[in-house]
């Protein structure tokens, strides 16, 4: 914060803070050139603001205490409070009127205009109410779901299921698979989406991975193989991935 | 008449001083928080996106897992307007005790320390600020902030193997990844969620925002899984819904799933936490614990296994 003498074209200089009043602050400032003074005097809103930044105007003359901007704004602390703005507003602007409070207060009998506004908008996006995608296409498919495979699929929670529904169904569409089990929702799961092959010493060895991080590692492995331009997990890769982790030990 | 100013050209030719010492200060409190933080190997929050779900009961029996496990804890309850963990761990009417190097945290069951808003308050009585709040809170959330800031700064925790945060409720632009990204070299964030479909709903919109912070998030904890009877100790669901589903489309791990347990849940009530680590459901803590240590690890662990 500084203000400009426009007669000296130059800074003025931050001289003092003084509290003219509770909730209130003075603070003044000097031209360098002319010596004009100036004091720029806050509201209880705007020397909370300042408060609320836990700074104290001018720079600190002695060290801060723990905690002291939590002691010291606790309403326990000191009587002043809801209220003082009001009060403040009462006294300076309004002349001894009530002051305006923050809530505007309703016209008795007087009906807010009905409907949400975003409602015509939400309809247009095929979304419900809830915010969520209408269930309908969801469920259309091209490929015969099993009874069991169908009945994991709706346990999903409703944000998850078209996501995995759409992944299962590309997997199958990929195999060639006209019909989706059990067998192939997992399969899905082992699906890399990097199109990286694994042979079977490279997962054998993933399996020492405790289980919970396993997916982790899984595409950090394909993530170098990708990097280094190998379209399939080999031991060598294996290697070369633990040579860069104990590196790091 | 005045002859116009033209400002721009006036400021072009000024150098800016900050003699008020505004900025100076703020940086000087990002400062005090890097110093404080940094003799803490590991920082991690406990967040979830929706409230009631169980996150500081999480929290504390994590910190008291991690304790169990050897290591020196400390607890930092950030729910300002609903701290109970000094409640949970029978420190309730303690307070912090304030010295010329800062204020020290009262220590709990295991050795942990612990720091709450609790301890500014007398019994029963809600936080309340000062100020004008008849025109606008808006102020309010900033002054929360820089209390915030003030625990991460002011209290001497001294070395630390792990700093667990307890974040307070709440997912996309609300406070809990803006507090985490307070702390410096933070390692990471645990996420708890009940199966309930509303809670997860809530809960992976603040996954998802917490990674556009830049905030890892490691893992997830399912709470209230399942309730088992304090009677026979049979356990039923409590929820229907599938977080196993939710981690895998979040490509995070399940860190692990915790009952409703009311005997536990009544010693924690009661300010006298249950201890026992042969306990069932504290055997479960301690099993998430340990995963944590993995993924905190997880390098350490490929390098060896793979």
């Amino acid at each position: 914060m500084k203000f400009v003498c426009l007669n000296c074209e130059t800074y003025m200089n931050f001289e003092k803070v003084e509290k003219p009043g509770e909730g209130t602050l003075g603070v003044f400032f000097g031209c360098p050139s002319c010596n004009a003074k100036f004091s720029m005097v806050t509201n209880p809103g705007e020397t909370q603001m300042v408060s609320a930044l836990g700074v104290k105007l001018g720079g600190r003359t002695v060290e801060a205490e723990p905690f002291e901007m939590t002691k010291g704004t606790l309403k326990d602390e000191a009587t002043t409070g809801s209220g003082q703005m009001a009060a403040y507003l009462n006294e300076k602007i309004q002349g001894g009127q009530p002051a305006v409070t923050a809530a505007t207060t309703a016209v008795p009998g007087e009906k807010s205009s009905s409907g949400c506004p975003f409602s015509a908008m939400v309809a247009e996006m095929g979304l419900t109410s809830g915010g969520k995608p209408g269930t309908a296409g969801v469920e259309t498919s091209e490929f015969t779901w099993s009874a069991d495979a169908k009945e994991k699929l709706d346990r999903l929670p409703s944000f998850v299921k078209p996501m995995v529904q759409s992944s299962v169904e590309a997997f199958a569409r990929k195999q060639g698979y006209r019909t989706i089990t059990l067998q192939v929702m997992d399969d899905s799961k082992n699906d890399s989406s990097n199109g990286i092959a694994w042979t079977p010493e490279a997962e054998k060895r993933l399996e020492n991975i405790p289980d919970f991080i396993r997916p982790m590692a899984r595409k950090e492995i394909e993530r170098v193989a990708k990097e280094r331009g190998m379209a399939t997990i080999t031991a060598q890769v294996m290697d070369d991935v633990k040579d860069k982790f104990m590196k790091f030990m | 008449m005045a002859v116009e100013k033209d400002l721009k050209a006036i400021l072009r030719n000024l150098k800016y001083s900050d003699d008020a010492k505004v900025l100076e200060q703020i940086s000087e409190h990002t400062r005090q928080v890097h110093v404080r933080m940094a003799g803490i190997k590991h920082k991690l929050v406990v967040m979830s996106g929706k409230g009631g779900v169980g996150k500081s009961m999480t929290t504390v029996n994590l910190a008291l897992a991690f304790a169990r496990q050897g290591a020196k804890v400390g607890l930092l309850d950030v729910d300002l307007n609903g701290p109970c963990v000094p409640r949970m761990l029978g420190l309730h009417g303690q307070s912090l005790t304030m010295g010329p190097e800062g204020a020290f945290p009262p220590i709990g069951p295991l050795g942990v320390k612990v720091a709450s808003m609790d301890f500014f308050l007398d019994d029963a009585s809600p936080v309340r600020w000062k100020g004008p709040m008849d025109v606008s809170p808006a102020w309010l959330g900033l002054m929360e902030m820089n209390v915030i800031r003030e625990f991460l700064a002011d209290v001497v925790w001294g070395e630390l193997d792990y700093l667990l945060v307890d974040l307070p409720p709440g997912a996309a632009a609300d406070k809990p990844p803006v507090i985490a990204g307070f702390i410096p070299d933070l390692a990471g964030a645990i996420v708890v969620t009940t199966p309930s479909e509303v809670a997860s709903d809530v809960v992976q919109k603040s996954v998802t925002y917490a990674r556009d912070m830049g905030i890892k998030v490691m893992g997830m904890v399912e709470n209230m899984s399942e309730y088992r009877c304090p009677s026979c100790g049979e356990v039923n669901e409590l929820f229907e819904g599938n977080i196993e589903a939710m981690c895998e489309m979040l490509d995070l791990p399940l860190l692990g799933r915790i009952p409703f347990d009311r005997k536990l849940a009544r010693t924690f009530d009661k300010g006298q936490p249950l201890l026992d680590e042969t306990y069932p459901t504290i055997q479960r803590y301690q099993d998430i614990a340990g995963r944590i240590r993995t993924l905190l690890d997880y390098k350490k662990v490929l390098a060896d296994k793979l």
